[in-house]
């Protein structure tokens, strides 16, 4: 391809650190934040479009109060371009994530919009479908490969599902979603983020954007399921396969 | 054509899936009656195969313009199905499948959605859901507003639904192809030739250490036993430098994290260098012959005695359920 | 006899020279002299496109490391044929280049000391070396024709150079002969010149006086054009070395074996630049070093890295740097492929053979920090990097679980015990790896059977920053050895004893940059000490199985602690002790230092696989070692080595405690 895509919006969002676990008796809030491991691969994807010459800019887009400028710099410290944050404290459902994002994507006007197939905090796995639907545009989801044809009019993407892979042409523009095995992102080191913190964050309010959504789902609460008691002995298959089906529910 | 909930059915193009008809129990615990959805190219004798499980219609949208699942056209034609039998509930069985094409339907629809739905509750004259959160190890309780929603629930929550005597009748859709989307092609399809799932997504992953001595007895106990649970099968490094699994099955520091919601370790002593790919698993069982394994410690269950007797009775016990 | 006339005993030097051609010869040579030093001075000038600095500035210290390693030639001793062939050679061109440069100045200068027995012993030692140097020049010639060492590099320049070495060697000698003959020397004063008096009487026997003059003409000719020659060329071969190489043997700084080079972020911020991603971005001493390689390959022999088959040669990151240095173009993905740098185990074994001290592991370093920071580690070793950042770990466990591997064995901590003489400082590997928490475990027992009052820091220790220091991420390091510091700063800490080499090596060579100093002992000393005071016993039992040790690179090659761990598992009046072939300071790495413990490998690249082979050769059955990583590597590389199911695999603590007797 010759004329590379002018535009490459990655949405991200900060979730508690998967790897950490909750010290023992901690009530594990305090876990750091980090983009979450699915945009992560999303943004790593955008800019090894742009390595390959084959888009120009990279803008990165999150939603959420000033504390998660830290991910926000992390994601300028890979290489995007520029960010911006919309200013929302709310616990918001992925529709109204998608609603924002879908006023924030008519703003910007990219070619293509990449973010993670889901996120790893509440595994809803639907913002990025949703967006699509509300914008009219094709999706790719829990992509492992992505390739742009036709002078970027078109992306061939491979599709990990269930039964194994299948390949779809989509037009651009459109929404990619991606999953685990597209690639492995790259390490930011420390110098890194403070070069990436003296970089300017676009700061919006969903009223700039002109959308006023209401989150539809309401969490009342989150509970741990039964904590596993490290070493529990069993004596007989019988009793192991009792406990799995009784106790941890897994069969 | 009325109902209250509109239950979209997977199928392979000759099939219906099995799980897909879990989502007739969460549609019974909903309350209210339940209609059948099925799109695709060919569906008449699949239709007929879903009229014994008390659904008021099996709906067919019998098209070649969805000869192919493109989340685009499919979630116009379900969006519209919807809104024409009046339901309240979207449902599926949680696949990627439905998780590529029910957003998208929920966004067409203005309606909220939850995924991976476990249980259903009512409390206080309002339904509550509850969903695993951060890879199965919280499990969240919540709410919906409005009056529509989408839905899909793991097949594993809701048991399979019991036959029905009342024939459902079978309905064709019309599908006006001139206003289905077209941004969206199919190229091709490279199905699985293993049925087990990809490691590092797997629900149930079984992993295999060096005593399993040779190829033939790691792919009979490990390929076995995970092939009764539907999971993937890993590897310690030991056993891949020993040949006895190929280096893409290697679990650990230097090689795939995984964080299923079981993990049953065959013969695996708990070298840090697996420990560290493993230690996100919500449920451990480690089955090994020294009492002392370090791979105990971090065992949810510990089970001390010989593989080739232990394994193939395990087996046996799931086999029978 | 016939009487020894003093003043015959001399000789002509341009006799049969006419005028005219000594103008031309002068010529020649400071013509050639003039291509060399203009050569030399465009290496120089693209030397001085590093960043400037990094030279060693203090002159005695120049002159000591000149003594050393130039004039006695320290690094090159080895019991093989390269290393004799270079002394016939070096020797050989030493004294005759003196030689030579006297004879300029006794017939030119103002007083010509040219004569008597000065005269006869000069002659003699002049033939002595001059036959050295033939010598030399054939044994290198057999070495390349013959035993082709890959690691040696083989070239036609190298022919060339050898090819001109050996004939101006018998040119001289075929013009002393040929000037003896014509001028006639009386015999007493001829035997001193014995390989020119043989030639003329033996070749030259019957030839005229004119023929022979004639002769010697033609053959001073060869001679002088050959000369020219060499000096002209020079700096497109090896030989460049005889003038790089004491350059950079003066001018390597002096720095402790196992420091890397601080990077300040001031600077990082000033010049936004992070490691080496362009030549010049390497200092001006590194760049000099690159020339002063002859490649001789004794860095590629010893390597673990090449010897593995994995991408890496310390000789060709040299001589590929050096291509970008001489010609321009891209280093990174074009010179140097980013897969070769990250195979460095960076075990020093390079550094520790090469004879100009070129410092190959600060070249990869750099280079790999520049990696790091422009976002090119990925995967497993990025990991590790983001849990020590997150967890204060590389294995990415709740740094509360860092006492575990001490339950039951009432372990003092910094709170139970502050009066503690002794920090144990126990280390990620020992406080998270279930195999190595048995050495934790070994060592305290043995440091309370021993009555040391010591103290953990339990959850106060985190990861000293090694992996992200050798890895290439500096200020991940930097933050963790400023925690850390703190830390041992407000517990009062003053002696540190560590069962982990490579925390060993941090604590003690490195953090002394962050103002951290402290008295650190790896456990083997502290032990040794113990045993040594009586307070333990490392007497085996009668029947005990041969046993080896695998001395850990960061202990014994990086710090030269070589003694203590043999003490400690009593090898000296152990008949059973075997020693392995590479042992000591020249220790063969396990394949986890440098970071490599944090990355994938392919079964055929892990250097322990060779590590164990050598160690099952010796027939022990158990390999001792001193340090988590190459127990943890040396574990797997005997599991998959033939007979090395039959190998234990132990540290030292746990075979020491195995030898206490029972206490009450």
């Amino acid at each position: 391809m010759t004329q590379p895509i002018a535009k490459i919006l990655v949405a991200f969002k900060s979730v508690p650190d998967p790897y950490e676990e909750a010290a023992p008796g901690g009530s594990g809030s305090t876990a750091k934040s980090v983009i979450n491991p699915f945009d992560e691969i999303a943004i790593e994807e955008a800019l090894r479009i742009r390595e390959r010459g084959e888009a120009t800019e990279i803008v990165g887009l999150t939603i959420g109060p000033a504390t998660v400028d830290e991910q926000v710099r992390a994601a300028m410290a890979m290489g995007v371009d520029r960010a911006i944050r919309i200013d929302d404290s709310r616990a918001l459902d992925p529709y109204a994530v998608a609603r924002i994002l879908h006023a924030a994507v008519q703003k910007e006007a990219p070619q293509v919009v990449l973010m993670g197939k889901q996120a790893v905090d509440d595994d809803s796995n639907q913002a990025g479908q949703m967006l699509a639907g509300l914008l009219g545009w094709p999706q790719a989801t829990f992509v492992s490969k992505v390739e742009f044809l036709d002078n970027g009019d078109r992306a061939r993407c491979t599709r990990e599902t269930d039964a194994g892979l299948e390949v779809l042409e989509v037009k651009l523009p459109a929404i990619i979603t991606t999953d685990l095995r597209l690639n492995e992102p790259r390490y930011v080191s420390l110098p890194g983020l403070m070069k990436a913190r003296k970089k300017p964050i676009e700061v919006l309010t969903c009223e700039q954007l002109g959308v006023q959504v209401e989150p539809l789902t309401t969490t009342i609460s989150t509970a741990r399921p039964p904590k596993r008691t490290a070493g529990t002995r069993v004596e007989s298959v019988e009793e192991l396969v009792a406990k799995l089906k009784e106790e941890a529910k897994v069969l | 054509m009325a109902a209250q909930t509109l239950i979209l059915i997977e199928h392979d193009r000759r099939q219906v899936k099995r799980p897909s008809l879990h989502a007739v129990t969460a549609a019974q615990q909903l309350g209210g009656d339940y209609a059948f959805l099925l799109l695709g190219k060919g569906l008449e004798e699949m239709a007929k195969s879903l009229t014994g499980h008390g659904a008021t219609a099996v709906l067919v949208a019998d098209d070649a313009a969805l000869a192919e699942p493109l989340a685009d056209r499919y979630a116009t034609v379900i969006a519209n199905a919807f809104q024409k039998t009046g339901a309240t509930t979207l449902l599926a069985t949680s696949s990627t499948f439905s998780k590529d094409i029910l957003p998208r339907a929920a966004a067409l629809l203005d309606a909220p959605m939850l995924t991976d739905v476990v249980a259903i509750e009512e409390k206080e004259g309002a339904l509550s859901y509850q969903r695993p959160v951060s890879a199965g190890s919280m499990l969240a309780t919540v709410q919906l507003k409005g009056d529509k929603r989408v839905l899909t629930i793991r097949a594993a929550a809701f048991a399979a639904p019991e036959g029905n005597a009342t024939a459902s009748r079978v309905e064709n859709l019309a599908v006006d192809t001139a206003s289905l989307p077209n941004g969206m092609q199919f190229v091709s399809r490279e199905e699985r030739v293993s049925d087990r799932p990809d490691l590092t997504e797997a629900r149930v992953v079984i992993g295999g250490g060096r005593p399993l001595k040779d190829k033939e007895t790691f792919d009979r106990l490990v390929g076995g036993l995970a092939d009764s649970l539907g999971g993937a099968i890993g590897a310690t490094r030991a056993a891949v430098d020993t040949g006895l699994a190929p280096n893409d099955c290697q679990i650990g520091q230097t090689g795939k994290v995984i964080a299923p919601e079981l993990y049953i370790a065959l013969g695996i002593s708990g070298a840090i260098q697996h420990l560290a790919g493993i230690k996100d698993s919500r449920v451990i069982v480690a089955i090994n012959k020294d009492p002392d394994a370090p791979i105990f410690q971090m065992a949810t269950y510990g089970l001390v005695g010989d593989l080739h007797q232990l394994v193939p009775q395990l087996i046996e016990s799931i086999r029978k359920g | 006899m016939i009487a020894m006339d003093q003043s015959v005993a001399t000789r002509e030097v341009f006799g049969n020279i006419a005028p005219w051609m000594r103008v031309l010869f002068f010529a020649m040579i400071f013509a050639s002299i003039a291509i060399l030093g203009c050569q030399v001075l465009a290496h120089w000038i693209s030397w001085r496109k590093g960043r400037r600095g990094g030279f060693e500035m203090n002159p005695r210290i120049w002159l000591e490391r000149l003594t050393i390693y130039a004039l006695a030639q320290k690094r090159v001793h080895k019991k093989t044929l390269g290393a004799l062939l270079h002394l016939l050679l070096f020797s050989g061109f030493v004294v005759l280049t003196i030689g030579t440069t006297l004879l300029a100045i006794a017939d030119d200068g103002p007083y010509n000391f040219h004569h008597g027995w000065y005269f006869l012993i000069y002659e003699l030692v002049m033939d002595v070396f001059g036959v050295a140097f033939i010598l030399g020049c054939l044994l290198a010639m057999y070495r390349r024709a013959f035993q082709r060492k890959p690691s040696l590099g083989h070239n036609w320049r190298d022919w060339w150079l050898l090819g001109i070495l050996l004939a101006l060697g018998v040119t001289g000698f075929a013009v002393e002969a040929l000037r003896m003959h014509y001028t006639q020397v009386q015999p007493w004063v001829a035997h001193w010149s014995t390989v020119g008096w043989l030639i003329d009487r033996t070749m030259l026997r019957g030839i005229d006086v004119p023929t022979a003059q004639a002769m010697h003409l033609a053959s001073w000719w060869v001679h002088t054009i050959l000369v020219a020659a060499f000096f002209a060329t020079i700096p497109v071969n090896r030989f460049l070395h005889v003038i790089t190489g004491p350059l950079n043997i003066a001018a390597h700084p002096e720095r402790p074996m196992g420091q890397l080079v601080p990077l300040k972020m001031e600077t990082v911020e000033e010049t936004g630049l992070i490691g080496v991603g362009q030549i010049g971005d390497f200092n001006q001493q590194q760049l000099l070093s690159l020339d002063a390689c002859m490649e001789c390959g004794r860095c590629e022999d010893v390597c673990p890295a090449t010897s593995s088959g994995k991408p890496l040669s310390p000789k060709f990151i040299v001589t590929d740097l050096r291509g970008v240095m001489a010609n321009g173009g891209e280093l990174h993905g074009v010179a140097i492929n980013p897969d070769t740098l990250w195979s460095c185990t960076m075990c020093q074994a390079c550094v520790q053979e090469c004879p100009v001290l070129i410092g190959h592991v600060d070249l990869i370093s750099d280079m790999r920090r520049y990696l790091v920071g422009e976002g090119k580690l990925s995967g497993p070793p990025a990991r590790s990097l983001q849990q020590i950042g997150n967890q204060g770990n590389p294995y990415g466990r709740p740094n509360g679980d860092r006492l575990a591997w001490a339950e039951g064995l009432d372990v003092p901590t910094v709170e139970s015990n502050p009066n503690f003489e002794y920090l144990f400082w126990v280390g990620c590997a020992a406080s998270f790896d279930p195999r190595a928490q048995k050495v934790a475990r070994a060592t305290a027992q043995l440091l309370k059977k021993g009555g040391v009052n010591f103290a953990v820091l339990g959850k106060e220790e985190t990861c000293t920053g090694d992996p992200a220091r050798r890895i290439g991420d500096e200020f991940l390091f930097q933050e963790r050895a400023q925690t850390n510091v703190e830390t041992l700063g407000r517990r009062q800490v003053k002696k540190i004893v560590t069962a982990c080499p490579h925390c060993h090596n941090t604590l003690k060579n490195e953090y002394p940059q962050f103002g951290g100093e402290y008295q650190v002992q790896h456990h083997s000393a502290l032990l040794a000490e113990l045993i040594e005071a009586g307070r333990l016993t490392n007497k085996a039992e009668a029947d005990a199985k041969p046993i080896t040790l695998h001395d850990p690179c960061y202990l014994a090659r990086v710090n030269g602690e070589v003694e203590a761990p043999r003490t400690v598992i009593g090898a000296a009046k152990d008949e059973q002790f075997r020693e392995m072939p590479r042992c000591g300071k020249k220790t063969f790495c396990c394949g986890a230092g440098g970071g490599r413990m944090w990355f994938d490998e392919p079964p055929a690249q892990r250097v322990s696989n060779l590590r164990a082979e050598e160690a099952i050769a010796t027939g022990a059955k158990t390999l001792a070692t001193g340090c988590p990583f190459c127990l943890n590597m040396m574990s797997d590389g005997m599991a998959g080595a033939k007979g090395g199911q039959n190998v234990k695999v132990l540290d030292i603590a746990e075979v020491l405690l195995s030898r206490q007797p029972p206490t009450g």
